[in-house]
């Protein structure tokens, strides 16, 4: 046995509901993120991720809310985002019943928020995340929700995430994300082979077989869906399936 | 009358060194003829039936927490104690630690050791392989945890074989998955994020004591 591949399941929130964002923009209320979390763990997925759309300061306190509520009632990992700024933001959301937590905005604004929060709670709880765009030339790193161009370099800016602590890299796709049509391979295979850290695929998927190519192709340890699934076009344990077929290592979940 | 009724609840206390997610461990944790309390203070943490050495954090911070206490807790599980360590709660059950300063309880002979694996931290979903011949006092393995959720850099290298009592793989690093010894039991992955089966495992250990 080795190190299985992972399903994550996102569920993006605002104000303690679920939606999910096409390209960022039009959302549409799915439902209530404690239910959806744990009927996710039921059916197998290994991890869930709260994302924050909002992600401002004044929000925290609703996800925070949200975090204790399924922290009370779901058994896998929970990583929560979005408002995120400082090492007490992260003490609080850890000691809310968060495992992991996800910063985007703050770690570009001020990276050094990475090692204080890997120095006290340890690297396996801090999150880069990190939002990329193809320019033509290379992929640039997007904030506040793909609204503000940072200038930076998608891959270097990953290289540097880990070396200030983070323990993990969530990439998403700006180009794919509620596209459906897979995730950006290329991206994500250059940001896998760039760091040493676990890279979670994000944004674009559509079906099995882009989570498939996600790990296989893209090199990532684990692939994050949320529409499919939210929408009923897949289930997890179709997904599960697809990836073992594959010869992709995964946990089973007895029926 | 009361006296019964006290001692059937079995107190369990996570010793809270200032980091990390204790809410859904301590709802792990319960259940029926069971309280379960967070205590920052080391020594008054000892005033319990069950230890729990809970496992977010880093290994100096969390040494430096229990060091005022190191001795006396050290002694009480040496007696005993009833004590459950997870992932840095395990390798807190150790000598000392690659990750940082300070000293472990010493419970078990050995360090704690970076994985020797391209990619770190393993965080994930890992098999758990039982040694052959049982460890420790040949207790069974509790539970029958097959698979468990890891988030770990480091891993504890026990200088006794027999004190394992199952090992994982991370890469081609085979590591101490968990340990025991009498009551003293330290697992590297998280149970109490290892869905429906490491709840299992956890009500496993804490009804055979």
């Amino acid at each position: 046995m080795t190190l299985t591949r992972r399903l994550l399941v996102c569920l993006d929130v605002q104000e303690g509901r679920v939606v999910k964002g096409v390209r960022f923009q039009g959302l549409r209320d799915v439902g209530d993120p404690v239910e959806l979390a744990m009927r996710y763990e039921r059916e197998g997925a290994d991890e869930i991720v709260f994302l924050d759309i909002a992600a401002t300061h004044e929000a925290r306190g609703a996800l925070l809310d949200l975090a204790r509520r399924t922290a009370e009632r779901l058994f896998i990992p929970l990583t929560v985002g979005g408002g995120i700024r400082t090492v007490d933001d992260i003490a609080e959301a850890l000691r809310a019943g968060a495992d992991k937590v996800s910063l985007n905005s703050a770690a570009v604004r001020r990276p050094e928020v990475l090692m204080e929060g890997a120095k006290r709670f340890g690297a396996q709880c801090i999150v880069a995340s990190i939002d990329a765009q193809w320019d033509g030339a290379r992929y640039r790193v997007f904030t506040a929700g793909g609204r503000n161009a940072t200038g930076l370099d998608a891959i270097a800016w990953a290289q540097e995430c880990v070396a200030r602590g983070a323990g993990e890299i969530l990439l998403t796709s700006i180009d794919q994300d509620g596209r459906r049509d897979g995730y950006d391979l290329a991206l994500t295979r250059a940001v896998a082979d760039a760091v040493e850290v676990p890279v979670i695929a994000s944004g674009g998927a559509g079906n099995a077989a882009h989570v498939c190519a996600a790990i296989t192709e893209g090199g990532a340890e684990g692939a994050l869906v949320a529409g499919i699934l939210h929408d009923g076009v897949t289930t997890v344990g179709a997904l599960k399936r697809a990836m073992r077929e594959a010869a992709i290592p995964v946990r089973e979940v007895a029926a | 009358m009361m006296r019964l009724a006290e001692q059937s609840v079995k107190r369990l206390t996570i010793f809270d060194y200032g980091a990390g997610n204790l809410h859904s461990l301590a709802k792990a944790l319960d259940g029926p003829a069971r309280s379960v309390r967070l205590e920052r203070d080391p020594r008054a943490a000892l005033d319990t039936d069950v230890l729990v050495l809970p496992g977010v954090g880093a290994f100096a911070p969390a040494a430096e927490r229990l060091a005022p206490a190191r001795d006396e807790m050290r002694a009480r599980i040496a007696a005993g104690l009833p004590t459950l360590g997870i992932c840095l709660g395990m390798q807190l059950l150790f000598d000392e630690s690659e990750e940082g300063e300070g000293r472990g309880l010493g419970v078990f002979a050995g360090r704690v050791e970076r994985l020797r694996a391209a990619r770190t931290p393993q965080i994930g979903w890992n098999g758990i392989e039982y040694a052959r011949d049982g460890a420790g006092d040949g207790a069974p393995p509790p539970g029958g945890l097959t698979i468990a959720y890891y988030a770990n850099r480091y891993v504890c290298r026990p200088d006794r074989a027999d004190d394992v009592v199952a090992w994982s793989t991370h890469e081609s690093d085979r590591f101490a998955a968990v340990v025991r010894r009498g009551d003293c039991l330290g697992v590297q992955f998280h149970p109490e994020k290892s869905s429906a089966p490491g709840i299992r495992f956890l009500d496993t250990y804490l009804d055979s004591l």
